[in-house]
C-alpha cells in the first residue's frame, strides 16, 4: 500500500512540480526569524480572502440578482436559508475585516518601508489590490438593493457624470440605465461575483510570486540575505514552514475571536458594517436623511465632500489613492524601518496617521461648519504627508541600521 | 527606537486622535432620532422571555397587523419560535382561516389603502433594524392630543406622523403640558430667592396622561410597549437569540484554538532556537 502510494507520488512528481514548489516556497523558503505583530496581516488578508470566497459561493445560490427580488432574496437568506444567516454574516463581517487588516497591513508597509527597493512591484501590486477591492466592496453593497445600496451608488455613479466630455455617456453606461435599476443589479452582481474576484485572485498571486522573489521584510530593516550559511540560506531566517505557519496559526485564532464575536454579537457593527437604512428596501423616491459610506470608505468620502467642486472633489478622491502607488519613489531615506527613520518621519507618520482616523470619522457624520474645516486640514494633511516625503526622509538624521537582527 | 517609545508614539497618537474627536462632539449639533422627545428611552430587549414575546406578537396581531405586514415572517415559524402550539396559535391569532403555517405574514390591507392615511402603513418585519428598538420604544409611548391634526393626536418622537393612536383606549388622553422645574443654580442645588424659596421657570414638552381616561395604568401600559417592541426587535432578526447563545460556543472554541495553537508555536521555537 505505501510503495503504492510513493509509486503514485512519484509518477505526479515527475509530471507537476510538487515537491519543488512546496520546498521552494514553504518548507525552504526563508523568512526573517524575528517579525513583530505587524507581520501577521498579510497572512490575515488572505484568510479573509478565502472566507468571502467560500462565504460568497454559498450566499449566490440563493440570492436573486432582479430589482424586485434583491431585497427580498436576502430576507430570505436570512430567514428560511439553514443557517444563511451564518453565512450571511460572515460575508459581511468578512467585508470590514478585509478592509481593517488590509488598512494594518498597508500601515505596516509604510511603518516599516515594505516598498523599498527591491520591493516596489509587491508594493504596487498590494495597491492594485487595494483598489480592485474598493471596487468589489462597493459592488457588492449594492447588491442588498435596501436604501443605502441605492443611494450610496447613486452618490459613486454620479460622480462619473462629473469627469467632463464623456461623463455623462459614461455614467449612462456605467449604470446600464436612465436611472440605478435591476439592470445595474444584474450587471453589478456579474462583476462581484466573477470579474473582480478574479482580478482580484490574480493580482494576489502576483503579489505573493513578488514576495517570495526579494523576501519579506522585517521591522529592523535588516537585509537578511548579506549573512548567509554555506548553502545561501540567510543566518537570521527560519523556514516558512513549519515556523512562519504556526505564527501565523495564532495571529489567525486571535482573529478569528474576534471575528466571532462581531459576527455572533454586533453583527451591524453598531451601523458601521451594515447600515440601518440598509434594512429598508431601496426607494428611488425618498432619499434617507442622511447618507453615508460603509467605515472603509468614509476618509475618501470626506476628501470629496470637503472639495466644493464635484470635479475637483474627484480627484482629490482619485488621487489620495493613487498617491499610494509612487511612494516608492518618494521616500529618499537611507533607512528603510520607522525605527531608524529620523524624528521628521515619525511625525509624519502620526500625523498622517491621525489624519487618515479623523478623515474616516468624519465621513461617516454630518456636515457642520467647524467639520468642513477640519477635514480640509486633514485632507491637506494627508497628501502633505506624500508629497513632502522626498524632502523630509532626504534630509533627517537617520540612526545607524545593525547588521544582523 | 525601542519597542517602549514606540509603544509611547502610539499613545500620543490615540491621545490626540481622542482630543480631535472630543473637539468635533462639542461642535456636534444633530438632532436626535427622536426629534421633539428628545433622548430615546433606552430599551434592552429580551429575547428569551418568551412570554413577553408571546404578549407582544398578541398585541401586534390585534392593534397593528390589520394595517402593518410582516411579509418577510412566516406564521408557522412565529408560533414555533414563540413556543405556541400550532393548532392554539392558528386557532386565536389567525384569523383568516384559508392560512397555512408556511405563509409570509402579508398583512390584511386592500391596495387603496394609501387613500386612507396618505401614505400606505408600511411593512413592519423589520422595522425594528432600520429604527431601532430605542425609537419604537419611544415612539409608542409618545403619542398626545392635539386637535390640529386629522387623528387629533400627535406625537413627539415623529412630528407629525399619519398613524392615529390606536392604543388610545388602553393608554387614556396623553397631553403635552408645561410644568414648574426648579433652577439649578451653578453649584448644582436648586437655585432660591433671598427668602429661601425655589426659584421655578416653566418648561413645556412633557407627557401626562389623563387620569382614568385609560384601560390601563401607566405601568401597565409600558409594559404592553415594551413587549410590543420586544416581538418586533424578534421579527426584526427571529435567529438573534440562536445567533447570540451559538456565539458563546464558537467563541470559546476559537480562544481554545489560540491557545493550542500558541503552546505549539512555542514548542516549535524552543526546538528551533
Amino acid at each position: 500500500m505505501k510503495e503504492r502510494a510513493g509509486k503514485l507520488f512519484s509518477w505526479l512528481n515527475t509530471r507537476l512540480p510538487i515537491i519543488n514548489t512546496f520546498e521552494r516556497h514553504l518548507s525552504k523558503h526563508p523568512v526573517p526569524s524575528k517579525v513583530n505583530f505587524w507581520y501577521l496581516f498579510g497572512a490575515l488578508a488572505s484568510v479573509t480572502l478565502i472566507i468571502q470566497i467560500v462565504s460568497g459561493i454559498w450566499l449566490i445560490m440563493p440570492y436573486s440578482n432582479t430589482e424586485e427580488e434583491a431585497f427580498s432574496s436576502i430576507e430570505y437568506i436570512m430567514r428560511d436559508v439553514d443557517y444563511g444567516w451564518v453565512i450571511r454574516y460572515i460575508h459581511t463581517t468578512g467585508a470590514s475585516m478585509f478592509f481593517a487588516v488590509v488598512y494594518l497591513h498597508m500601515f505596516r508597509g509604510l511603518l516599516y518601508g515594505s516598498y523599498q527597493k527591491p520591493k516596489e512591484l509587491v508594493w504596487i501590486f498590494g495597491c492594485t489590490i487595494y483598489l480592485a477591492m474598493m471596487a468589489e466592496g462597493f459592488l457588492g453593497y449594492v447588491l442588498p438593493y435596501g436604501q443605502m445600496s441605492y443611494w450610496g451608488a447613486q452618490v459613486i455613479i454620479s460622480l462619473f457624470g462629473a469627469i467632463p466630455y464623456i461623463g455623462e455617456s459614461l455614467e449612462l453606461w456605467v449604470r446600464g440605465d436612465y436611472y440605478i435599476s435591476g439592470i445595474t443589479v444584474s450587471r453589478f452582481f456579474a462583476l462581484h461575483v466573477v470579474a473582480l474576484p478574479l482580478v482580484l485572485i490574480a493580482l494576489v498571486f502576483l503579489h505573493l510570486v513578488a514576495l517570495h522573489e526579494v523576501g519579506a521584510g522585517n521591522p529592523e530593516g535588516v537585509d537578511i540575505e548579506e549573512f548567509v550559511d554555506d548553502d545561501g540560506v540567510p543566518l537570521d531566517s527560519v523556514p516558512f514552514f513549519p515556523y512562519k505557519v504556526l505564527n501565523a496559526l495564532v495571529g489567525i485564532g486571535v482573529f478569528m475571536t474576534v471575528f466571532a464575536i462581531i459576527m455572533f454579537f454586533f453583527p451591524e457593527g453598531g451601523g458601521y458594517f451594515i447600515e440601518m437604512a440598509n434594512f429598508q428596501k431601496a426607494n428611488p423616491l425618498v432619499t434617507p436623511d442622511h447618507i453615508a459610506p460603509v467605515w472603509y470608505y468614509a476618509p475618501f468620502f470626506t476628501m470629496l465632500r470637503a472639495v466644493p467642486d464635484p470635479l475637483g472633489g474627484l480627484i482629490v478622491m482619485a488621487a489620495a489613492v493613487a498617491i499610494f502607488f509612487v511612494v516608492p519613489w518618494l521616500d529618499r531615506s537611507k533607512v528603510a524601518s520607522i525605527r531608524y527613520k529620523g524624528i521628521y518621519s515619525k511625525i509624519a507618520l502620526t500625523l498622517f496617521g491621525v489624519s487618515f482616523l479623523t478623515l474616516g470619522y468624519l465621513g461617516t457624520v454630518g456636515v457642520t461648519e467647524v467639520r468642513k474645516i477640519m477635514s480640509v486640514i486633514c485632507t491637506v494633511i494627508y497628501f502633505a504627508y506624500f508629497l513632502l516625503m522626498p524632502i523630509y526622509t532626504k534630509y533627517e538624521t537617520t540612526k545607524e541600521v545593525p547588521k544582523r537582527l | 527606537m525601542t519597542n517602549k517609545s514606540i509603544n509611547l508614539y502610539f499613545c500620543n497618537a490615540f491621545l490626540i486622535l481622542a482630543l480631535s474627536f472630543f473637539f468635533n462632539s462639542l461642535y456636534a449639533a444633530e438632532g436626535g432620532p427622536c426629534k421633539d422627545y428628545g433622548e430615546c428611552d433606552k430599551f434592552k430587549y429580551s429575547l428569551n422571555d418568551i412570554e413577553s414575546l408571546q404578549r407582544g406578537a398578541a398585541t401586534y396581531i390585534n392593534y397593528c397587523y390589520g394595517c402593518h405586514s410582516l411579509k418577510f415572517s412566516r406564521w408557522g415559524r412565529v408560533a414555533e419560535d414563540l413556543q405556541i402550539p400550532e393548532d392554539i396559535f392558528f386557532e386565536s391569532l389567525v384569523f383568516d382561516k384559508s392560512i397555512k403555517p408556511g405563509d409570509l405574514m402579508v398583512g390584511a390591507m386592500p391596495e387603496d389603502s394609501v387613500n386612507w392615511f396618505g401614505v400606505a402603513p408600511p411593512d413592519l418585519t423589520l422595522v425594528s433594524r432600520y429604527k431601532g428598538d430605542d425609537w419604537i420604544y419611544s415612539y409608542l409611548r409618545a403619542y398626545y392630543e392635539d386637535s390640529s391634526k386629522q387623528y387629533g393626536v400627535n406625537n413627539l418622537v415623529y412630528p407629525g406622523t399619519a398613524m392615529p393612536n390606536v392604543l388610545l383606549s388602553l393608554q387614556g388622553n396623553q397631553r403635552l403640558i408645561c410644568k414648574d422645574i426648579a433652577v439649578i443654580a451653578e453649584n448644582g442645588g436648586e437655585k432660591r430667592d433671598e427668602y429661601g424659596n425655589t426659584i421655578t421657570k416653566e418648561k413645556c414638552g412633557f407627557l401626562e396622561v389623563e387620569d382614568g381616561t385609560g384601560e390601563l395604568t401607566k405601568k401597565e401600559f409600558d409594559t404592553l410597549i415594551y413587549d410590543l417592541t420586544n416581538f418586533l426587535v424578534y421579527v426584526g432578526e427571529p435567529i438573534k437569540a440562536t445567533r447570540e447563545r451559538i456565539g458563546w460556543y464558537v467563541v470559546f472554541y476559537f480562544l481554545i484554538f489560540t491557545a493550542l495553537s500558541s503552546l505549539l508555536y512555542r514548542e516549535y521555537h524552543k526546538d528551533y532556537n
